[in-house]
This record gives structure tokens, sequence and C-alpha cells, in this order.
């Protein structure tokens, strides 16, 4: 049912964003694999009207690293297409002038060169995976604790990912333990927060009724998207779980088998349509008539 | 003072509040004998989960605390009880130093998660371990949830973190079974035959010894040594019964405030 809501809107769309872990491939030790029919996926909407953009919350490595990884796998995909935390909190400390102490993956480290990290006054943690060690969060509290106003930035907060291996805790309950262990709540930096994403609209030049947000974590991915005004579409790869279908408080605007199915729903749909109506519009204007 | 009430037993605190590791706090141990001489009973309240209840208390005498087994009272040995009650097969993420307190218990193929105070189990692997079982529907059992403690070298982070981490993850509340617990009190309370109007609980920490004793409807004495911190007295309503410079000095003020029972 949810489906059919999501398909009858897709003629208005104008942009399209789509998460990358757990939608483009599924990560593991070996650097990850395609999901199948992702890349083609991928390639039939950049030949398409849409406009694209990828936005992840991917920590372990830099932006540039992490889509030369991507290009390997065989996806059409450039750094200045996605959107990852790490630049964006870096754009915040040079605001803000803050020095940050730097609870992150070791691959993500190159993200800070330019930042001043002397004498730090506030914590910026992310998605470490073994580096998140009892030291190291020790040493990311202290510097917390003996700040007169503890500051602390999370460069996202999904609560778990899926290697190959099974579901391991993400950066998430790390940023909790933090907060909990210092009385201080979290600055998010990445989905779900609505600074994020709007910078990606932004970056696009649409309006968020005009764009889908296509992911597989349904708290971030799509309540985040959902409450800046965007549709929200699961994929039931990646971390998705048949109990994301119930949740309490998020409901996605539909829920696809994978990335491929989404976009032949999408592109079936909207056929040669004009791009003159809108989402949420209702039917019986004369939009069907502008079809060629 | 207002109105002076009858003072029937002293709950007092560990580590932070008679000594900090190896060292005591200086006068504790006298000042534990003038509590003793007042005629009120005294019990010592802990969650301190590094340690078995045998080598905490050769800790304590090495420091020449006078001090019997019998009248300390864990948060360790609360869980076990917890898990022997619910016939639990624990994944127990506590330090090989406290594993003695759990002897005999089975652990084979765990069903639950019972977290103590484990710096070297709070790694990346251990963690992704319990999360799945939590995920799979096993309890979790916290045996304190305090934010942080005194170290020798500085500040560190107690289970508490770990658990509201793993309770994230999971979307499951941990059962908490040590301070500041109002039935981790008032158990050690019923077998002194003594109501909580008519106890006091002295600790270092204003959350977990003080409030959670006032809440348990006792009166609390905050120390500002261990891990107190200035401004820590303004962080619990209803505020600390006394702020007191350390131990020594708690005594002194209680003796002075009370008329004890005889």
């Amino acid at each position: 049912m949810a489906d059919a809501s999501w398909t009858s809107s897709a003629k208005s769309l104008k942009g399209v964003i789509l998460d990358l872990c757990g939608v483009l491939y599924d990560s593991g030790e070996d650097g990850g694999t395609p999901i199948p029919g992702s890349v083609e996926a991928v390639k039939r909407l950049k030949a398409s009207d849409l406009k694209l953009r990828f936005c992840t919350n991917e920590t372990q490595a830099s932006r540039d690293r992490f889509v030369a990884k991507l290009q390997r796998m065989g996806f059409d995909i450039s750094v200045c297409e996605v959107f990852s935390p790490a630049p964006a909190a870096v754009a915040v400390l040079q605001d803000r002038g803050l020095r940050p102490h730097l609870l992150v993956y070791d691959g993500l480290l190159p993200e800070f060169d330019s930042v001043d990290k002397t004498n730090p006054n506030c914590v910026v943690i992310g998605d470490a995976a073994e580096q998140f060690s009892y030291q190291n969060l020790n040493d990311a509290f202290r510097v917390l604790i003996g700040l007169e106003k503890p500051v602390l930035f999370s460069l996202g907060k999904g609560r778990y990912y899926k290697e190959t291996d099974g579901l391991n805790l993400d950066v998430g309950p790390y940023m909790k333990a933090l907060e909990y262990a210092c009385d201080v709540e979290a600055e998010v930096i990445g989905k779900p927060s609505a600074a994020f994403f709007h910078s990606v609209l932004h970056d696009m030049g649409l309006e968020p009724h005009e764009v889908l947000m296509i992911g597989d974590d349904l708290v971030n991915d799509v309540g985040g998207a959902q409450r800046c005004g965007m549709k929200g579409l699961q994929v039931r790869t990646g971390k998705y779980r048949p109990s994301d279908e119930k949740h309490p408080s998020v409901t996605a605007d539909g829920t696809v088998d994978d990335l491929a199915q989404a976009v032949d729903l999408m592109l079936e749909e909207r056929g040669g349509a004009s791009l003159t109506s809108c989402w949420g519009r209702a039917g019986g204007e004369t939009g069907d008539s502008l079809t060629q | 003072m207002s109105g002076r009430r009858v003072l029937k037993a002293v709950l007092v605190d560990l580590s932070g509040t008679l000594h900090i590791e190896d060292s005591a706090v200086a006068g504790a141990q006298e000042a534990l004998s003038r509590l003793r001489q007042a005629a009120v009973a005294v019990r010592f309240v802990t969650n301190t989960t590094k340690e078995c209840k045998r080598s905490l208390l050769e800790r304590l005498r090495r420091l020449n605390f006078d001090l019997q087994e019998e009248e300390i009272f864990t948060s360790l040995s609360a869980a076990r009880r917890l898990v022997e009650q619910k016939q639990l097969r624990p994944l127990l993420l506590v330090e090989d130093s406290a594993l003695e307190d759990f002897a005999g218990i089975d652990t084979s193929n765990p069903n639950a998660v019972v977290v103590g105070l484990a710096p070297e189990h709070f790694n990346y692997q251990t963690l992704n371990e319990a999360f799945r079982l939590l995920l799979e529907g096993a309890p979790l059992v916290a045996v304190h949830k305090a934010r942080y403690y005194q170290r020798g070298d500085g500040l560190a982070l107690g289970p508490g973190p770990f658990v509201t981490a793993l309770e994230f993850a999971s979307g499951c509340s941990a059962t908490v079974v040590g301070k500041p617990q109002e039935t981790f009190f008032t158990e050690v309370l019923s077998e002194l035959d003594c109501s909580p109007g008519e106890a006091v609980m002295i600790g270092d920490d204003a959350r977990d010894d003080v409030g959670g004793a006032q809440r348990a409807g006792m009166l609390g004495v905050l120390v500002r040594t261990g891990k107190y911190r200035a401004g820590d007295e303004s962080k619990i309503s209803p505020p600390p019964y006394l702020t007191c410079s350390s131990f020594p000095d708690a005594v002194d003020r209680l003796l002075e405030n009370y008329k004890h029972a005889t």
C-alpha cells in the first residue's frame, strides 16, 4: 500500500539522495561488495533528469579514499557528489573556533589535517570501530570532564550496522556513553540532523518536497529525511530488519527490496513525465495531459 | 540543625570515602573507631565491582581499617542473587578479580549480560558480543550505573556509560542492582532491623550514595574526597543533609548532631 503512494509521487521528483552503505554495497573486511543491481541502478539514475547526491554517515575513511573504493566497485560517483559528516564537522569547528580532541578511526584523520588540535576544547566522536577501546574512550571523557562546559560532536548517531560477520555497534552507543558520563547532549553532525540534509538540498538547489531519500536505516535515513520535509524510502538490504516495518514512530513512505527495484519503479512511473506537478498536490490537474 | 533524631545505623561507602586505591583517607581509621564506640551499627555498601569481597576486605585491613566481611554489601553480590533467582547464564563483563563472587554460576551458552566495572572487557569486540545477545532478547543486568570513578591517575569511566551504550543500541533497559537503587539500601537496613529514618549514608558520590539513600528515606552525607567535584552538592534535589570535607569530619558532625540509640 505504502509503495503505491510513493511511486505515484515519483513524477514530481526532481532529485534523489542515496545512502551508501547498505544501499549501494555491503561493507566487509575485504572493503565490501556491491549489492546486486546497484551499479546499474546508479547509472540509470544518472542518465535520468533527476539530480543525484550521496549522503553517508561513513566515518571510517576520508571521503577521497572512500569514493575511490566505490569507483573500484564500479560505481559512477565523484567526490563532489558525496556528503559525509567529517567535512561538515570541519566547517562547524572552524566556524566556532573550536579545537577538537578526535575519537575517530585512523582512516578519517586526514579530513582534519587543516584543523588546530592543540589544547582541545571539544571532542569529536566518529565510528572508531575497534579503536573504541576503554583507553581511547577514557581519554575523550577526560577532555570533556575537564572543560567548564563540555562540547561533544558526534558524526552521526546510528545504533549499529551490518558487517559480513554480523551486526556491530555504530557510533551512537558510544556517543550515548560519553553523554551519560559527562551529563552533556552531543551535537549530531550527519544524518539525521536537519542541518546536514539541508546542506545537501542547498547544493542540489531543490526544495525538500522535490527530493526522495533512499536508505537502509529507518530512523536516521528515512525518519531524518521525513522530518526535513522529504519523502523517505527504505530498502530491504543492509541493516534492514523486518521489525522496521512495524516501527512505533517512523513509517517509511515506501519499502522496496533493493535500490534496483526502487529505481525501476521510479523511472517506470515517471516515463516521460513532465516536472510540473509537486509532491502532495491532489490529482485532477491537467498534469497528465502534459505527458508525451 | 533541626530536630534531634535517633541514629541507629550508618552506611559507609568505601572507595573514595574511606580510601582511594591503596591509600586511606587521612584519619579515616580513627573516625571509624569513634563511630563504632558510639553504639551505632556500621555497614559498608560499595559499588566497587572490580574486586571480590575477600580482596576488598584484605585491602582495607592492610590499611588498618577495623571491619568484618559480613559487614560489607557489594553490588556484585546483589547481581549474583538476581542471576540465581532468575536462573540466568550470564556473559560476565566483570574483571577477573571479581569472578570469585560468581563462582559456581553457569556461564556456558549465555542468555543474559551482566555488566560490572571491567575496563579490559569494555572493548569493541566484547561489547558487540553483548549487543548481539541483547538483540536476541537476553536481559541486561547492571551491577551499577556510576558515570565515573576516581583512579590513581585521574577520573575513569565507570560501568554506567557502557550500560547506557548497550541500552541505546539494543532498545532494552538494564536492571540495576547496586547503588543508587532503593532496594540495595533497604536490604542492608532490613538485616539491621532499622528503618531508613534512623539511618545515615556517607559517601563521595552525590547521586549514587547521597541521592539514592535519600530517595530510600535515609539522610545522606556527601564528603569532598574521592570523585567529589566542586558543585556536586547542587546536582541533586533535595541537596545532601550535610556536605563535609572528609569522612572524619562527617563522623564528628554526625556525632555532635545526633542523639544515639542506646
